[in-house]
C-alpha cells in the first residue's frame, strides 16, 4: 500500500510537468490546427534559461522564471513571425518548419551553453514531508501548485476574456473571424508565445528535478506528446488529465516492469489510443489545412 | 530545343568527351589529396589518429574529460618532436553517445586511412563500432570498461582502464568482507554499461555468499524513481550498489535521500565524478563508495604532474577520465614510437606488447586487450573523491 502511494506520488510530480507541456502542444493546435515540434526544444531553452539567471545571475527562482518565461515567449514570436506566410497555403512546410527549428534550438542552445549541462538545486530548501511514511518533496508540491495555477489561468484567458474568446473563434473558422475583424496572424502569434511560454514554464520547474542539458527537450517532449494525444490533442483539460495519466502510468510501470517500463508505458498509450483515437477529452478535431 | 530540330552528332559526341574529360578530372582531384597524401604505411607525413567521443548529448562530458586527456598527450608528444620526426595529427569526431552514428564513423575513418582510434568513453559505441576497426585492422584504445567489449575479441581492441568485473570485484570485496555488509539492494540500468555493471556485481557478491535484497533494474532515459527506491527502501539496506551512468546515478541518489533512504551508495568509476556529486547534491552524495583506478590528482608525483599540466592546458581540475584517455593516448605513442610508425597488425601487437606505468596502474596487457586488472576504493567527503582512510 506505502508503496504503491510512494510511487503515485513520484508519478504525479513529473506528470503536472508532462501537462504543461501537453497544454503548450494543445494551445498551438487548437488555435492554428498545427503540431509545433520545437515546443519541447522550447521547453529545454526555458529550463536553460531559467537556471542560467537562477544560478549564474543569481535571481530568485520565481524571478529567473518569469525572465524565462518572456524569453521563450519572444522566441515563440519568431517562430510565429517565420511561418506567417505559410499560414494557410502550405501545411506540411509549416510542420517541417517546427521541426527545423526545433533542431536550430538544440544547436544554439549547446553554442551558449556549451554540451556538458548542468544540476540545479532545488529552490525550496526543505526537507521532504512525512505523512504516514509516504515522502512528498515540498518542491513537488509546488510545481503541482504552479501547473494547477497555469491551467486554471488559461483557462479562464480562453473562457473569459476578449482575446481568448477571439483565439477560440480563429480556431473555428478563422475565415469568419476575419469577417468580423479578428486580426489572425495576431491570435497565432499570441497561441504561439503563451505556448512557448508554458514550455518554459514547464522546463524551468522541471530544471531542479531533472538535469538541465541540450538532450532534455527528448525526454520532456515524447511524453508530453503522447500526453496531448491520450488527453485529445486541442482539448486543455485533456492535456492536464492525460500529463498525469502518463506520469503516473510511468511510474507504475517502471514499478512492476523495471527495464521494460519505456516498452509498455507506450503499448498502454497504443492501446488506450486505439480504444479512443480522439483521447479522453477528444473533440472533433481542427484541421485548416 | 524547337528552334532546331536537327541532332547534330558531332558537337554532342565532343561534348560529351569533353565531359567525361572534365568528370575524370575532377574524380581524381578530388581523390588525391586524401589518397596519395596518406597510404597506409606512409613512413612520411603526420600520423593520423582519431578521437571518437560523444561531444554532445547526456554522456557529452565524458567525451570532452576524454578528448582534453588524450590532446595532452598527444601535444606532449609532438612538443618534444613527434614520432620518428613525423607530428601525430588528432581529430575529433563526435559519436553523440549513439553506436549508429560510430558505426558510420568507423567506416570514415578506415575510407580516410587513420593508423589508429582513441575512444569511445561508452562500451556500446566501441562494440557497435569493432567489427569495422577489427576488419581494417585499426587499432582501437577504448575507455569503455563493459566485459561486451573483451566478449568481442578484437584483437584490435584495447581497455584502457579495469573492465566491470575488476571495478566491481574490488567494490564487492569492499563491502563484504572489509566492512561487513550483508544487506545490499542493487539498482542498475539496462544500458550496456548498467547490465555489465549489473552482472559484474551480482557474480561477485553472489561468489562471497550474499544475495542482494533487492535487485531493481530501471532504463536509460528514466528520470522518476520512486518505485524502485520505494522498494529499496523497504529492505532497510546498509549499502547500496549503484550501476548507472553519471547524470542518472546522481538523479536517483538525490530522489533516494528525498524518500529518507539514509544508506551509502556504492558504485564505479561515474560514482566518482563532479557530474555525478553535482546532480545528486553534495550533501546527498556524501559517502558514496567509490571502485576507482584514480582516486585523485596527489596520490602521486605522475598524478600531480598530470593534473597540473592538465590544469594549464584547460584552466580545470583533471579527473579520472582525462588520466584514462591520457594513459590511452601514451600508450598508443609508445607503440607507434617502439614500432617506428608501424600500422595495422604490427602496432596492435607493438600495443599488446607495451609496459606502461601509468596514472591508473601498471598496464600490462593480456590477450583480451585487459591493461589493468586493479581498482582501489575511495569515499566522496565534502564533494570530493579521496582514498579510504
Amino acid at each position: 500500500m506505502q508503496e504503491t502511494l510512494q510511487t503515485l506520488v513520484g508519478g504525479l510530480s513529473l506528470g503536472a510537468v508532462y501537462a504543461l507541456v501537453a497544454m503548450g502542444f494543445s494551445l498551438v493546435y487548437r488555435t492554428m490546427g498545427l503540431v509545433n515540434f520545437a515546443h519541447a526544444d522550447i521547453a529545454m531553452i526555458g529550463a536553460y534559461a531559467a537556471s542560467t539567471f537562477y544560478l549564474t545571475s543569481k535571481l530568485p527562482f520565481a524571478v529567473a522564471m518569469v525572465v524565462a518565461i518572456a524569453v521563450t515567449a519572444a522566441i515563440g514570436l519568431v517562430i510565429e513571425r517565420v511561418l506567417r506566410p505559410l499560414e494557410n497555403k502550405d501545411f506540411d512546410l509549416m510542420l517541417i518548419g517546427t521541426i527545423g527549428f526545433g533542431i536550430v534550438l538544440q544547436a544554439v542552445a549547446i553554442l551558449i551553453w556549451g554540451t556538458t549541462g548542468r544540476a540545479v538545486r532545488s529552490p525550496v530548501p526543505s526537507a521532504p514531508l512525512d505523512l504516514f511514511g509516504i515522502r512528498v518533496r515540498t518542491y513537488d508540491l509546488l510545481v503541482m501548485a504552479v501547473a494547477a495555477l497555469a491551467v486554471l489561468g488559461l483557462a479562464w484567458f480562453l473562457a473569459r476574456t476578449k482575446r481568448g474568446a477571439a483565439m477560440q473563434a480563429v480556431a473555428m473558422d478563422h475565415e469568419a473571424a476575419t469577417a468580423v475583424g479578428i486580426d489572425v496572424g495576431r491570435s497565432n502569434a499570441l497561441a504561439f508565445s503563451i505556448g512557448a511560454g508554458l514550455a518554459a514554464l514547464a522546463g524551468g520547474l522541471v530544471g531542479p528535478m531533472l538535469y538541465v542539458d541540450a538532450s532534455l527537450g527528448g525526454a520532456l517532449g515524447i511524453k508530453g506528446f503522447a500526453a496531448a494525444m491520450l488527453g485529445g490533442f486541442g482539448s486543455i483539460p485533456g492535456a492536464v488529465v492525460g500529463g498525469l495519466a502518463i506520469g503516473v502510468l510511468d511510474s507504475y510501470a517502471a514499478g512492476h516492469f523495471q527495464g521494460y517500463s519505456v516498452l509498455v508505458t507506450f503499448l498502454v498509450f497504443t492501446a488506450a489510443i486505439m480504444i479512443r483515437p480522439t483521447g479522453v477529452f477528444g473533440e472533433r478535431t481542427v484541421s485548416r489545412a | 530545343m524547337t528552334r532546331s530540330s536537327t541532332p547534330r552528332p558531332p558537337t554532342t559526341t565532343r561534348a560529351a568527351v569533353c565531359a567525361a574529360a572534365v568528370l575524370a578530372a575532377a574524380l581524381t582531384a578530388c581523390g588525391a589529396p586524401g589518397e596519395s597524401a596518406d597510404n597506409t604505411g606512409a613512413s612520411s607525413g603526420p600520423i593520423k589518429v582519431a578521437v571518437v567521443n560523444a561531444q554532445s548529448g547526456q554522456l557529452s562530458s565524458l567525451g570532452d574529460w576524454e578528448y582534453k586527456g588524450a590532446r595532452l598527450a598527444v601535444d606532449e608528444w609532438n612538443k618534444k618532436g613527434g614520432i620518428d620526426g613525423r607530428t601525430v595529427q588528432l581529430k575529433l569526431f563526435d559519436d553523440q553517445g549513439d553506436p549508429t552514428t560510430g558505426t558510420n564513423i568507423a567506416r570514415r575513418l578506415v575510407s580516410e586511412k587513420y593508423v589508429a582510434m582513441i575512444g569511445t568513453a561508452e562500451s556500446a559505441v566501441t562494440i557497435a563500432m569493432g567489427p569495422v576497426l577489427q576488419q581494417a585492422k585499426i587499432p582501437n584504445i577504448t575507455s569503455g570498461q563493459s566485459d561486451g567489449l573483451v566478449a568481442l575479441k578484437s584483437p584490435y581492441l584495447f581497455l584502457n582502464g579495469p573492465t566491470s568485473t575488476t571495478y566491481d570485484t574490488t567494490l564487492a570485496q569492499h563491502l563484504v568482507t572489509d566492512k561487513g555488509y550483508r544487506k545490499i539492494a542493487m539498482i542498475t540500468n539496462n544500458g550496456s554499461f548498467g547490465k555489465g555493471e549489473h552482472d559484474a556485481f551480482l557474480t561477485s557478491v553472489k561468489g562471497l555468499g550474499v544475495t542482494p535484497a533487492t535487485d531493481q533494474v530501471v532504463t536509460t532515459d528514466q528520470k522518476e524513481f520512486s518505485a524502485a527506491l520505494t522498494k529499496i527502501r523497504s529492505t532497510k539496506p546498509e549499502v547500496i550498489f549503484i550501476g548507472s551512468e553519471e547524470v542518472e546515478a546522481g538523479l536517483i541518489v538525490k530522489q533516494a535521500r528525498d524518500l529518507g533512504i539514509t544508506a551509502p551508495f556504492a558504485g564505479a568509476a561515474p560514482q566518482g565524478t563532479p557530474v555525478f556529486i553535482d546532480t545528486a547534491g553534495k550533501e546527498a552524495a556524501e559517502g558514496t563508495i567509490v571502485s576507482s583506478p584514480y582516486l585523485s590528482n596527489d596520490v602521486s608525483d605522475a598524478s600531480k604532474k598530470f593534473a597540473a599540466a592538465y590544469l594549464a592546458a584547460y584552466g580545470e581540475e583533471a579527473e579520472m577520465h582525462g588520466a584514462k584517455a591520457y594513459d590511452g593516448a601514451n600508450i598508443l605513442l609508445s607503440a607507434l614510437e617502439t614500432s617506428k610508425g608501424a600500422v595495422g597488425e604490427e602496432l596492435a601487437d607493438a600495443i599488446r606488447a607495451t609496459r606502461y606505468q601509468g596514472l591508473l596502474g601498471d598496464f600490462r596487457f593480456d590477450g583480451t586487450g585487459v591493461g589493468i586488472t586493479r581498482t582501489t576504493i575511495g569515499v566522496i567527503r565534502d564533494g570530493k573523491l579521496v582514498p579510504q582512510q
